[in-house]
């Protein structure tokens, strides 16, 4: 036959939720992590290199910029740990209800914004 | 693997509007993937305007007057509109459902009408699913008994029966699997939640004695664990099953298991 079959929509249609979106997100925020850890291990072996380079990051992780990707970075590691933490449980069976996937959900995704700017605070006023 | 865009031959084109000849107040637009095999052309949306105020409750309802009242090529499955066959699942304001359940009054805006995702497409919102129908029969849904009698029946306990309660209700529609992201990329070779839920219907059954075969069979990296616990398959059921909580429950026997 000439005309072969379509494929029916998925993603583009499909409606996202709270769990969906806890999903995606932890991945990317996995694939973020890698890339973050990738850097604070560079970061800590140019040390190695001597005092000029520790200065110049210094400098750039002082600017704005650095300031937005570290505080990224952050979120990123914390949204992972309450993500994975919910997986825990789920792994033992519990919190697969529909009402309670939300509310674990939205626990995550609020729970990683709320720490991250305790966790900014914290930097900012005592360390 | 992950494709997210549709083929070539699969991109929606905007179709045909037709408008509304009653003069009612009340109208809605239905907006309804249609694709015709006897034509080489890609599938298209077509729009309807649609007269609220003699239309039942349902989305089903909708499809039938559509059908009915102002155009007849339309095509859907659909047999006892109760909820009870699984026939008319369809994806419906971007959630996967049945047809004959779904009150249209729960879509807000447009009511946007396609086949379940990720399928071959037979016409307008009738998906090809044997390939979930060749799954189903892999995992050999039926029951294996040692049992050497043909004349006495097998005493299961009110404890043991009711751990097939929340599993021999499915009806086996496909919502909950062609809602699944696992299931869109990998469905070859994952199982899918509602193949799952079968498999965990019979691993629990005191009555079967093939448990460890059950078991170990759905034992594989792609046949169980692609589920990621994105949790579509439990808020698309219709019929407010938990097939990631099944899925879930194979995996700790698995990992508790001496196999």
């Amino acid at each position: 036959m000439e005309n072969k079959e379509p494929l029916s929509p998925h993603i583009q249609i499909y409606r996202w939720h709270i769990s969906s979106l806890v999903s995606i997100s932890h991945r990317i925020t996995g694939v973020i992590n890698i890339v973050a850890i990738t850097f604070i291990c560079l970061w800590a072996s140019l040390l190695l290199l001597g005092e000029s380079n520790y200065e110049t990051i210094d400098f750039f992780l002082n600017s704005s910029a650095g300031k937005f990707i570290i505080l990224g970075f952050t979120w990123s590691f914390l949204f992972q740990i309450l993500s994975e933490i919910r997986h825990l449980f789920m792994d033992l069976g519990y919190g697969f209800e529909l009402q309670t996937t939300k509310i674990t959900g939205l626990l995550v995704i609020f729970g990683s914004l709320i720490l991250t700017i305790i966790f900014y605070l914290i930097g900012k006023n005592f360390i | 693997m992950v494709q997210i865009n549709l083929p070539e031959n699969s991109k929606v084109k905007k179709g045909n509007y037709f408008k509304d000849k009653t003069g009612s107040k009340n109208l809605r637009k239905v907006n309804i993937y249609r694709w015709d095999p006897s034509k080489g052309e890609n599938p298209r949306i077509d729009t309807y305007e649609v007269d609220m105020d003699n239309c039942p409750s349902k989305v089903l309802d909708i499809l039938n007057k559509i059908k009915n009242e102002l155009d007849p090529t339309i095509a859907y499955r659909r047999s006892c509109a109760h909820g009870v066959c699984g026939s008319c699942a369809m994806n419906m304001g971007g959630k996967n459902g049945l047809a004959c359940t779904t009150p249209h009054a729960d879509i807000d805006g447009d009511i946007d009408i396609y086949p379940l995702p990720h399928l071959k497409v037979k016409r307008d919102l009738i998906g090809d699913l044997d390939g979930l129908y060749r799954q189903y029969q892999s995992i050999e849904p039926w029951l294996k008994s040692n049992s050497k009698s043909d004349t006495t029946e097998i005493i299961q306990s009110k404890e043991d029966r009711k751990k097939l309660d929340g599993a021999y209700e499915c009806i086996m529609c496909a919502c909950c699997s062609t809602s699944c992201p696992s299931y869109w990329w990998n469905g070859d070779k994952y199982l899918g939640p509602a193949v799952l839920l079968q498999a965990y219907r019979w691993i629990v059954d005191s009555r079967d004695d093939e448990r460890e075969a059950r078991l170990k069979k759905v034992a594989d990296e792609l046949k169980l664990y692609r589920c990621h616990t994105i949790l579509n398959c439990t808020s698309a059921c219709p019929k407010g099953l938990n097939p990631a909580k099944a899925i879930a429950e194979i995996k700790k026997m698995l990992a508790t298991a001496n196999l």
